[in-house]
């Protein structure tokens, strides 16, 4: 079994028109075993930028916390706030960093860089795709790209946007039996970021 | 005695650290900077220790650091020095962040920089660094807290302090004046007071004073706030200054 399987999860991120939203799974498990129905896949690195992670928990607890480090850095020393385009290029090289005893994570970046939505996926050393709609990640990620590819186009506006988002991740990790246990979905958008939690069976 | 401070590290005949003394003066010599703790948090005032038309104005503080969202300091002293530990300051504040997921306590923080500052008077042959800190933020611990340093690697908590040129004649001043269980408006009045004893003209120009504070809003979270010219204008004519408009 992979290292990427141990835990389970499914993320999943979309394009909209001047907004973005990415979805995740709430279970943490240790193989078959559900441990958590709370862990937290999503990371606000910046008002306009969310950092999701698939794979190893506790690499996605410390990868999380070794980029806000080199953000929080990068405030203080540059007194602005990073680029969207520059946060994608600084987990991509972070991950690099550990070329030779890598984190165990599929990061998706996903960001609004002067309204205009961003999505980058990545693999556990740093290959960078910029996707022109949606990522996916996780255990349950080739599940969620089939209903990724039913339901995308162009210029979805927001409130659909997050209803899409919603659906596909609870129909996407239903299949898998590592991922599930509820859902999140943040909205980013110019104006805000909005959270909303997804009620599955059992949570 | 005088043959003894080529040494940096070696005791004076008469038991002093020549160079940790001399790193001082020039101290006393460098823009003064004020520091007030109030119950409703703290505030900071300096002197710009260098205003020229000529200078491109930085979009940040010259003198007014931020070290972590919880903590802020400023400088009195040589720049240089200054700039390379509030680097090492920012840095141990993120690492512990790394490793605890919380803020770092404020005395923490103080305590790395001055046991650096320490070595350099005890270890090498390197002169000490030629700057003093004000340190001022919350912990939940200790709540709000203002700290001083000086190149000796030497700290103390204060309730009011002054250090840079004439912090002598400040720190009566603070002493004097400064009451228990003020507000923060009192302790912006406070600090500007004493900032203007430290200054040589008794019409200060808002562009010399950088002034800022950090307290916690209604929802209780630290806020921290430079003031802009204008309202470093409101706040001395509201003390009574005869202010010197620039052109």
């Amino acid at each position: 079994m992979s290292i990427f399987d141990y835990n389970g999860g499914g993320i999943v991120a979309m394009k909209g028109k001047n907004c973005i939203a990415i979805g995740a799974d709430r279970r943490l498990g240790q193989q078959m075993k559900t441990v958590s129905t709370n862990f937290k896949k999503i990371f606000r690195m910046q008002d306009n930028i969310l950092l999701g992670l698939g794979g190893l928990a506790t690499d996605i607890e410390t990868f999380s916390a070794e980029m806000e480090y080199k953000l929080n850095l990068y405030n203080l020393r540059e007194n602005r706030k990073l680029k969207p385009t520059a946060f994608v290029s600084l987990v991509s090289s972070t991950l690099y960093e550990h070329r030779w005893g890598p984190y165990f994570v599929s990061p998706i970046v996903v960001g609004l860089q002067d309204g205009t939505p961003v999505i980058s996926t990545y693999d556990s050393i740093g290959c960078t795709t910029d996707t022109e709609n949606f990522a996916v990640a996780g255990t349950a990620g080739e599940l969620l790209y089939g209903l990724c590819e039913t339901y995308y186009r162009e210029d979805i506006p927001a409130e659909e946007l997050v209803e899409i988002i919603g659906q596909i991740l609870l129909a996407g990790c239903d299949r898998d039996a590592l991922a599930g246990w509820g859902g999140v979905v943040y909205l980013l958008t110019t104006d805000n970021l909005h959270i909303r939690e997804l009620k599955t069976k059992q949570t | 005695s005088r043959r003894y401070d080529t040494k940096t590290n070696a005791f004076s005949s008469d038991g002093r650290l020549m160079q940790v003394e001399n790193a001082l003066e020039g101290i006393n010599q460098a823009g003064s900077s004020i520091g007030i703790l109030t119950d409703e948090g703290i505030t900071f005032a300096c002197e710009r220790d260098v205003s020229s038309s000529l200078l491109e104005l930085s979009k940040h503080s010259e003198e007014i650091f931020c070290l972590d969202r919880h903590v802020h300091c400023v400088v009195s002293g040589l720049a240089a020095d200054a700039n390379l530990l509030i680097e090492v300051s920012r840095v141990h504040s993120q690492r512990f962040r790394y490793s605890y997921r919380e803020n770092i306590p404020i005395q923490e923080l103080v305590r790395h920089v001055c046991d650096i500052k320490q070595r350099y008077t005890q270890v090498g042959g390197q002169r000490p660094f030629g700057a003093a800190f004000l340190f001022g933020g919350w912990d939940k611990t200790f709540k709000f807290q203002l700290y001083s340093s000086d190149p000796s690697g030497n700290f103390a908590g204060w309730k009011a302090i002054a250090i840079g040129k004439n912090h002598v004649a400040a720190n009566s001043f603070l002493k004097e004046n400064y009451q228990e269980g003020m507000t923060m408006t009192q302790g912006l009045d406070l600090a500007v007071k004493a900032l203007c004893k430290t200054i040589d003209t008794t019409n200060p120009s808002p562009d010399k004073l950088e002034i800022m504070y950090m307290t916690k809003n209604e929802a209780g979270e630290l806020v921290a706030k430079t003031l802009n010219e204008k309202e470093v204008l409101e706040l001395l004519q509201r003390n009574n200054f005869q202010v010197k408009q620039k052109e």
